[in-house]
């Protein structure tokens, strides 16, 4: 069984402020994954400059692979200090884990890692040494297949303070609501996520007194969708392309109005055209057995090709019913994405003379498998 | 069962050319009427996609609609 590492994560800023103070960066290598998280001094922009400052030196140095003493001493070298207060601008705390699911973490200033093993969230073992004059931990251990891991940043230990409690949740506050959540579902990562930042704005009275942010991380098994997309130029393969889709393994789209129509004589099967508009530009999606979605083409490509480049690695997929975020959303919790792309022209659109850039299926996609590579998906691409 | 059947085209040309408010306009028409129609989409109606949007009413199809023109449609031929 194959699996594959997966993070998310939500930074909510403080009440008042536009923009959160706390940063994440996630980068994904062939063999490894980096996350790396980072609080800034105080709250709004200046907060948030530091913190993406700091993350963003961090995880440059963690990309290039130079040995880990010498990206801490170069991060603490150059993580500014405040001359009044004599503490750094920011704090740090980063992991990376491997193929072997061997994992390092590195904290500074930060609060301890949450790890939720056999039903329990528990403290990791540290060791502790100084360097460039802070106290810095380290943790190595195995990840196992049913292992959780959270970071957080320390709004989130804080939580309560000025709303519900006197003096914040602490580590074992949150700790004690991370098992709670984590317990009622397991399987969904990011449905405990979403929980956790509600029960933490609660403690806040819905009114955060400080940026928090929440990263979770686990293992599960590898997802695969398959997508057909235009008719394909020869007539004869319609029959082939659409049992070829209908028998492939994991979850299926069709986009396109005219190849929902092939699919549903070929394999004579109803397709139930969607009355509801949920986004009023995206028009509405269909229903056949044996497919997960089944959405209309151009213009619903175009709008997850927009989706996706806005996308950051680790954040939570869009919201929303309509079929291009419905669509992004089943692109973006798959690992193995395969196309089969049909190149008729669709008579139907030369009517509209539309911009060549959005008229032409094949570019489209062929950018929508560029972006999901970029967030290191793989991808298959067939054309008939 | 409603005795008139309306089936509107969602496809791409139809939809940018404003099927979304010939749908709306159903949504909005008074119960008593629109207790009568029964209501579908389709991906293409006639491929006649150069007059969209179509519209296709107890079998009979129209083209190069809006919103008003549907509506006078549905009032004169409503059983």
């Amino acid at each position: 069984m194959e699996l594959v590492f997966e993070e998310f994560y939500r930074s909510i800023p403080k009440a008042g402020e536009e923009v959160c103070g706390d940063n994440v960066e996630i980068i994904k290598k062939e063999n490894k994954t980096i996350v790396v998280l980072s609080d800034g001094l105080g709250s709004g922009i200046k907060a948030n400059i530091l913190s993406t400052l700091t993350s963003k030196i961090a995880s440059g140095l963690l990309d290039k692979e130079l040995p880990l003493e010498e990206i801490l001493s170069t991060i603490l070298a150059t993580l500014p200090v405040c001359e009044v207060r004599g503490i750094a601008y920011a704090t740090l705390a980063f992991l990376i884990i491997d193929q072997k699911q061997q994992l390092r973490l590195i904290e500074i200033d930060t609060p301890s890692a949450f790890l939720f093993r056999d039903d329990q969230v528990k403290k990791l073992e540290y060791q502790e040494f100084e360097l460039e004059g802070k106290k810095i931990k380290e943790a190595n251990f195995k990840f196992q297949r049913q292992d959780q891991l959270f970071l957080v940043s320390d709004g989130v230990t804080h939580a309560g303070i000025g709303g519900l409690l006197n003096f914040g949740l602490g580590w074992s506050g949150a700790a004690g609501e991370i098992e709670r959540t984590v317990n009622k579902n397991q399987e969904n990562l990011k449905d405990s996520i979403n929980n956790l930042v509600k029960i933490f704005n609660t403690f806040y009275g819905d009114q955060a007194g400080d940026d928090f942010t929440i990263i979770g991380m686990k293992y599960r098994k590898k997802r695969k969708l398959n997508i057909w997309s235009g008719p394909p130029l020869n007539k004869e393969d319609d029959k082939h392309l659409a049992q070829k889709i209908y028998n492939a393994e994991g979850k299926k789209v069709i986009s396109g109005g005219t190849t929902a129509q092939i699919a549903s004589r070929e394999l004579d099967e109803k397709l139930e055209p969607g009355l509801k508009y949920y986004d009023k530009d995206i028009p509405p999606t269909s229903k056949m057995k044996g497919f997960d979605l089944l959405t209309e083409g151009l213009l619903t490509l175009n709008k997850v090709l927009s989706l996706l480049k806005k996308y950051k690695p680790g954040q939570i997929p869009v919201a929303g019913k309509d079929g291009a975020s419905r669509f992004t959303r089943l692109l973006l919790e798959s690992d193995s994405v395969q196309f089969f792309v049909g190149r008729a022209v669709n008579e139907s659109h030369q009517s509209l003379n539309l911009p060549i850039n959005l008229g032409i299926r094949s570019q489209i996609i062929s950018q929508i498998a560029e972006q999901l590579r970029r967030i290191k998906k793989e991808v298959k691409i067939e054309w008939f | 069962m409603p005795k008139n059947t309306l089936k509107i085209c969602i496809g791409t040309p139809c939809h940018l050319m404003g099927a979304s408010e010939l749908l709306e306009l159903i949504a909005e028409l008074d119960q008593n009427l629109r207790d009568k129609i029964e209501l579908k989409t389709s991906h293409c109606i006639d491929d006649c996609c150069e007059q969209a949007p179509v519209a296709e009413f107890n079998g009979r199809i129209y083209q190069d609609l809006n919103p008003e023109k549907l509506y006078k449609i549905i009032r004169n031929n409503i059983r």
